[in-house]
């Protein structure tokens, strides 16, 4: 087996895959507790069904780079989905229920209307799963995707307190002068982009359990936001580095082998935390 | 916490740039082709890898013109200017996306020799490119089956 992974590594798609890769599982770990807490853990599947129909837009119009737009569109519909949520009558789910299927279905009208491509369904059935798209990045995908992923990770290290202070109790953060709106609303940009950024590695739906899976993982053995927040980036980081290297050693889809050792994490965690508490009790 | 995390960071971005900064070549390809000899050698990867190799191959050939590539996969055809063309086709692990590659058997090679569409083949041929109009194909020249 090592010999093989020798072999493997020695192709250059499979090192910017286990790089790439790394790099978004981290991202998307460390908002994957501000939104599990905030209880906007779908969010990010309402957000990756915009993507889809954003990268299908870039399809029809045949463009050589679609991540730009794919990023603004999902970023404009982030900003909108949250005033959305505060301003008008649909709130909550339901507005990320009418965009995300709204945006699955005009994604998908417009591929079939205009389709470029010779195998649509494949194209849909790889952009929504995810199957080997993180290991046939071009080299300017993957330094998009390194600059972006190193752009929210110091998001995150530098305004660690407001989002922590914002993500406990907004309330309270207003009332010491933190502006919770200006903060949700750059959380808001910061989740589409790492959407977009998911999306290349497990496919558009399967993006919530990246997000969520390490966080609920993490929080079945620690309580802290701090140590919640680390364990939650170890493990992420972890899964997806087993996930692709059993995905390519094995043959299966890449997305889906991500996800199915995040949930074999998660089994693992609750067993822990179970045994943990009894053994306090 | 911070240091920890920058750390990390700097790692991450060292390690990718050390990955981008190589010619895109795989272990594979470095040396050139001889004769009776394999470059590429599909037929030992999984299926994952087999792909994505031919998704790369497809998309930079020039990284792979002159090199001999050995693959499996079914047979698909197509009929057009006078000919048929025939090709190996690779599906991914999800079995919704395929790769194919076009081959042309060796002259010592009959027309009834070709093999039947849907039919599993390993086929070893060069990459090469071709011109028809102003479009341009590539494709395994040369090649022989088994």
């Amino acid at each position: 087996m090592l010999e093989k992974l020798g072999l493997y590594f020695s192709f250059p798609f499979v090192r910017y895959a286990l790089i790439v890769g790394v790099l978004i599982a981290l991202c998307s770990s460390l908002f994957g507790v501000t939104l599990v807490l905030k209880r906007f853990s779908f969010i990010g599947d309402g957000l990756s069904h915009v993507a889809f129909g954003a990268m299908a837009i870039a399809a029809v119009i045949n463009l050589t780079n679609e991540m730009p737009l794919v990023l603004a569109v999902t970023v404009v519909c982030a900003v909108l989905l949250l005033r959305t949520g505060q301003n008008t009558k649909i709130k909550g789910d339901a507005a990320v229920a009418m965009i995300s299927v709204g945006a699955l279905a005009i994604g998908y009208l417009l591929m079939n209307l205009f389709a470029k491509s010779s195998n649509l369904s494949g194209d849909v059935c790889s952009t929504l799963f995810g199957s080997t798209s993180i290991l046939t990045l071009t080299k300017t995908e993957v330094w998009l995707c390194g600059a972006l992923s190193v752009v929210v990770a110091i998001f995150f290290l530098f305004f660690y307190h407001k989002i922590f202070s914002v993500t406990f109790d907004e309330d309270f953060a207003r009332a010491t002068g933190t502006k919770a709106q200006v903060y949700n609303l750059l959380i808001a940009v910061i989740i589409a982009v790492i959407i977009v950024l998911a999306m290349n590695l497990v496919g558009s739906l399967l993006i919530s359990a990246l997000v969520i899976f390490p966080a609920l993982s993490a929080m079945r053995v620690f309580k802290s936001f701090r140590s919640v927040t680390v364990c939650s980036a170890i493990v992420s980081v972890v899964c997806a580095l087993i996930g692709i290297l059993l995905s390519i050693l094995y043959g299966t889809p890449v997305g889906s082998t991500i996800v199915a050792v995040d949930i074999t994490a998660f089994i693992l965690f609750t067993l822990c935390g179970w045994l943990l508490r009894r053994r306090l009790a | 916490m911070k240091k920890l995390f920058s750390v990390w960071l700097i790692v991450m971005l060292a390690l990718l740039t050390a990955a981008c900064g190589k010619v895109a070549e795989t272990a594979e390809t470095k040396k050139p082709a001889e004769a009776g000899k394999t470059d590429i050698d599909l037929t030992v990867l999984s299926s994952t890898m087999v792909y994505s190799e031919v998704y790369n191959m497809v998309s930079n050939p020039e990284n792979y013109l002159g090199k001999t590539v050995k693959m499996s996969g079914s047979v698909a055809t197509f009929d057009g200017e006078g000919r048929t063309y025939y090709a190996c086709i690779i599906a991914d692990a999800t079995a919704c996306c395929s790769q194919g590659i076009e081959f042309l058997l060796k002259d010592s090679y009959r027309p009834e020799d070709y093999p039947g569409v849907g039919e599993t083949v390993t086929v070893t041929g060069v990459f090469d490119r071709y011109y028809e109009g102003e479009e341009v194909y590539y494709q395994l020249i040369d090649s022989v089956l088994g």
